[in-house]
């Protein structure tokens, strides 16, 4: 009895490690390819849109299947640094700009430039599309939307404060976040970001500050080579900041990161959020606050009547293990191009990487007329590259977000934030 | 058969006549043949084959990035660093807040739940009509997760939308919302309640075992004797139980030390690292993709906690043969 | 006097078990509501204690929108497979710890101890790595093996002391019969310490059910998917879905309570028998 259930243990230990699970993409007898591709920024809706998506491009290809793998987003990354490791499994990946440098310094992206080369669907792009796709001469995944800043606002509280229009500017937001700010209602002003990502919309405005002697094509660095946070106005900047902060947000906000941002907007406890495009659908579904009661307004200028817009991408790209790489570029192509394209910009409110989206009315109503104030005042909503592909971004995005909460705590002043950030960058950038 | 044994029938009843855990040593010393042998290793591989392969074997090959330079973000050189990660770990400004952390949190969560643990599990001692629904009832946080406890007291904790802050408002503790998750004091104690909630049962049911199988008759001997209720349970419930509860508060510290799934949904370790515990930490640093230092970070809680074992089984021992 | 104080004395337990359940319960209570609100109502203030309207659709959301009932399945297949197995496999290792006393008793026992200080994130690159060089990613075989060895050694630990406090001689008088050892073990002492088994299976079920990173990592398709990975999932980056996941929730834990209220006495009885020992 022992032996025949240690023999059979033994034998269904072996078996289980013999099965084969999953392997990567390779072509079966029968020609049929199978791609597997991973998404990051996973939300319920935007799977399904990509579902979609993908079923228009099975029809369309018969001999090549696509299976969507959808991890809970916050865990998202970090699985797929595992995938592309292992090397299997893994043949399409979402790569955001702040990801794509550190897989392209592994070698985990395949870049598709050859396979690019006469790609009828280049002309159809934006320049931006193409700037991105084309950075640093490899094309390690090809932008399937991007993000900016705009102010999401409401329509009503501001007209009920006596403001006639929303804040254009930073001091403006203080005014107005300061003049709404009722705690004992649960009312604040703006939806200050503390967690999570803090220091993107606290660079937003350092940026804003010193809009004049930016460099644009590394939005850290001014055009003296120094850093942006070495800047006297970068100190204004972040005096008004936290004023803002004290003044004019709920105290909780130290810790709210994207979603609790979003949701303190969509269920009407605060009056302002800088957010991006991507939020417009989930005002919209909002049970606390209708369609007349908020709107979108430009991003918030600096003294200098300018604002630096932080363009964010992210797209589809291909691992370098993949062995179905004709067929991944194809997916890749289809989704960049024509209807696919659109409805993904679309229904996740991204701003579009097609040219033919500048004739959609889509794009020039409601919400999305921000958007086009933006683009046609360039002079005034600069758009300049921060340096996201670095390799050590998320290093900083963990530190700069951990010292801002500091700051918002009472632990460290603005002068040492400041001084700690300009040390940091300025060695980075030294290399 | 050639296993000696002797004094083994006597084994089982020596402990309910001898209070203060005076058992016979548990090891009986045994002599046995090849094939008894053999047997007993049959018996001992599937679970040393496991364990092997799926966490010694992870854990040994992860634990060389440690002395690495190995970082997701850039992988083109992995070379050796001795004890570098090490260092930097030690360097970092916020290492030894986040080292007093970890102790606040293991202790203050540890000794309400021994404490509360061990009062409801002496109330539950005695039979009572619907004891047994009762009992199911107050057991269940612990088939709660962590994770789902942690976004629970979330979303409980909420600021603006929180149940605590509406009853304790209710109640006219305070006066204006606390932003529960936002500052450290109260953050920490948020957390802490959370993990209190969570652990009391874990102690209640250990205690409440122990409890159980203490023999009647010593409460009456002491009854006799004329004891009062804080002697006897000086005298004789504390001393019964006393192996069970340090070997419980032991597995507990480990635990709890090992436990990042609250706090982590909860507060993510913020604000400005004021709530990350050593394990939390270590999540954070391999979010950055630095996994030599993260690896590091994880032998030090072994070997921090292999050494709290080691010295804590000293100190309990010999308290154990007495009462 | 004496009376006096003992009602004293009732009241107090009265009303410090109250407060216990009290506490204990709550957040439960706090989580089927939100629950059990409209979408919408969970932001409204004041809030309610009692939901103005009841509505089942975050429930049914689940099921309609994702494939909550798939995830359950996969779960309890995993969850029920590995804890048997883990429970069957330490009651091996157990025995031997218990009953012989061998030079490297001692290592095995601080082995299987040392294996609970040990934080999974310092093993996870290179078991993922592992498990995808034997092709177990995204399978519920993978998952089970993994889950078992985790269970294996706290379990071993809990069955050494149940096997304490059952006499040698049941399986001495058992082997004389012509039992093998392992008949012995199974036939005549498994059933004498049924309840402690029962309670370390347990044990291993709820971990098991709850289990979150691993799951995370290594499943990928929702044929596989466990409860907890969904549970992850209601946090996008932009929204947690409190809806969604409080009903979620509500359906991960009733059947550990049920399970709970069924065994909860089986677990102290069990318990009693062994507990942990040194």
């Amino acid at each position: 009895m022992k032996s025949r259930f240690i023999t059979s243990a033994a034998v269904g230990l072996a078996a289980a490690l013999a099965l084969a699970g999953c392997g990567s993409a390779a072509p079966s007898a029968n020609g049929q390819v199978t791609l597997k591709m991973v998404e990051s920024l996973t939300n319920p809706t935007r799977t399904d849109t990509i579902e979609k998506l993908i079923d228009g491009f099975e029809k369309e290809n018969p001999n090549i299947k696509v299976e969507l793998i959808s991890p809970p987003t916050d865990q998202a990354d970090q699985k797929i640094q595992q995938m592309l490791q292992s090397g299997k499994g893994i043949d399409v990946v979402e790569a955001r700009d702040i990801t794509v440098g550190s897989f392209g310094a592994n070698k985990w992206l395949y870049d598709m430039s050859a396979d690019l080369t006469g790609w009828d669907g280049w002309s159809n792009l934006t320049d931006n599309a193409v700037k991105y796709s084309k950075q640093d001469g490899k094309t390690y995944y090809i932008p399937y939307g991007f993000y900016g800043l705009s102010l999401f606002y409401r329509t009503d509280v501001v007209k009920d404060a006596g403001f006639s229009a929303p804040p254009a500017s930073w001091s403006d937001m203080l005014e107005q976040a300061t003049a709404m700010n009722k705690p004992t209602e649960n009312k604040f002003g703006y939806a200050f970001r503390g967690g999570a990502n803090a220091n993107s919309n606290a660079v937003a405005i350092i940026e804003a500050y010193v809009a004049d002697e930016i460099d644009k094509e590394n939005a850290f660095k001014l055009t003296s080579g120094k850093t942006i946070f070495s800047s006297p106005k970068a100190q204004e900047a972040m005096d008004l900041y936290i004023e803002l902060f004290k003044k004019g947000s709920p105290p909780s906000s130290v810790a709210w990161g994207y979603p609790e941002m979003v949701q303190g907007f969509t269920n009407g406890s605060t009056s302002f959020l800088l957010q991006d495009p991507e939020v417009i659908a989930t005002v919209k579904e909002s049970k606390s606050i209708n369609a007349e009661q908020w709107n979108v307004a430009p991003l918030l200028v600096g003294p200098t009547g300018k604002a630096i817009q932080p363009v964010a991408s992210a797209g589809w790209g291909i691992a370098e293990s993949s062995k179905a790489k004709p067929e991944a570029v194809k997916l890749i192509k289809y989704l960049a191009q024509g209807d696919a394209a659109t409805t993904f910009t679309k229904e996740n409110s991204l701003v579009p990487i097609l040219k033919s989206a500048a004739d959609d009315s889509f794009y020039s109503s409601g919400p999305w007329a921000a958007y086009v104030t933006m683009t046609e005042n360039p002079d005034t909503y600069v758009s300049a590259v921060q340096p996201r592909g670095v390799s050590w971004w998320t290093e900083w995005i963990k530190k700069s977000d951990g010292e801002l909460q500091r700051v918002l705590t009472g632990q460290m002043s603005t002068t040492e934030l400041l001084a700690g950030w300009d040390s940091y960058w300025s060695q980075k950038m030294a290399g | 058969m050639t296993v000696d044994t002797k004094d083994a029938a006597a084994r089982p009843s020596t402990r309910r006549d001898a209070p203060g855990g005076a058992r016979t040593s548990t090891g009986i010393k045994r002599r046995f043949n090849a094939k008894t042998a053999l047997t007993l290793l049959a018996f001992l591989a599937p679970a040393a084959i496991f364990v092997g392969i799926f966490t010694y074997y992870p854990m040994i090959s992860g634990s060389q990035m440690a002395f690495r330079n190995w970082n997701l973000n850039d992988l083109s050189d992995t070379s050796w660093v001795g004890f570098g990660n090490f260092q930097s770990l030690f360097d970092a400004p916020e290492f030894w807040g986040i080292v007093r952390n970890t102790v606040i949190w293991v202790v203050g969560s540890l000794i309400p739940q021994v404490v509360i643990g061990f009062a409801v599990a002496l109330f539950l001692k005695r039979r009572f009509r619907m004891r047994g629904a009762y009992q199911a009832m107050i057991f269940f946080p612990w088939a709660v997760s962590g994770f789902l406890i942690g976004m629970l007291f979330r979303w409980m904790f909420n600021a603006e939308f929180g149940v605590v802050n509406d009853l304790l408002m209710k109640a006219g503790l305070i006066d204006s919302p606390i932003p529960w998750l936002a500052e450290p004091g109260f953050a920490m104690t948020a957390i802490i309640i959370a993990n209190i909630w969570y652990g009391v049962t874990f102690f209640a049911i250990m205690i409440l075992a122990a409890l159980q199988s203490v023999s009647d008759e010593m409460y009456e001997a002491a009854a006799l004797d004329g004891a009062g209720k804080v002697r006897t349970f000086f005298n004789i419930t504390l001393p019964s139980i006393a192996t069970t509860l340090a070997l419980t508060i032991l597995l507990r510290v480990i635990w709890i030390f090992n436990f990042p799934d609250i706090i982590f949904a909860m507060t993510g370790g913020g604000p400005a690292d004021q709530t990350h515990i050593i394990t939390t930490y270590m999540i954070k640093i391999t979010q950055e993709g630095d996994y030599g230092k993260a690896s590091a970070l994880g032998l030090i809680v072994v070997v921090t906690l292999m050494l709290f074992a080691a010295f804590y089984l000293m100190a309990v021992r010999p308290g154990k043969a007495q009462r | 006097m004496i009376n006096r104080m003992s009602i004293a004395g009732r009241i107090s337990k009265v009303v410090f078990l109250g407060l216990c359940l009290l506490a204990t319960v709550f957040p439960l209570y706090w989580i089927i509501i939100t629950s059990l609100k409209e979408p919408g109502a969970i932001y409204s203030l004041p809030l309610d204690y009692w939901p103005r309207q009841l509505s089942l659709e975050n429930y049914i959301g689940l099921f309609t929108k994702s494939d909550f009932g798939q995830y359950m399945v996969n779960s309890l297949i995993v969850a029920t497979v590995a804890s048997t197995v883990a429970t069957l496999i330490s009651l091996l290792s157990a025995y031997v710890l218990a009953r012989f006393e061998f030079s490297g008793r001692g290592w095995v026992m601080g082995a299987f101890l040392v294996t609970q200080m040990i934080p999974g994130f310092i093993a996870l690159g290179p078991l993922y790595l592992m498990m995808s060089n034997f092709g177990l990613v995204d399978s519920k075989t993978g998952l089970i093996l993994i889950y078992i060895a985790i269970c294996i050694p706290f379990c071993t630990i809990m069955l050494r002391g149940f096997f304490e406090n059952v006499p040698d001689a049941l399986e001495e008088a058992a082997m004389i019969d012509g039992c093998s050892r392992l008949g012995a073990l199974f036939r005549v002492l498994v059933p004498v310490m049924l309840p402690g088994v029962a309670a370390s299976f347990i044990f291993n079920f709820v971990n098991c059910w709850n289990e979150l990173f691993l799951s995370v990592t290594l499943m990928n398709s929702d044929a596989n998917k466990t409860i907890p990975t969904a549970l992850a999932g209601f946090i996008s980056s932009f929204n947690i879905d409190w809806g969604s996941m409080s009903a979620a929730a509500v359906l991960t834990v009733v059947p550990t309570l049920a399970i709970f209220a069924f065994a909860s006495k089986f677990i102290v009885q069990g318990l009693t028998a062994g507990a942990v020992k040194g």
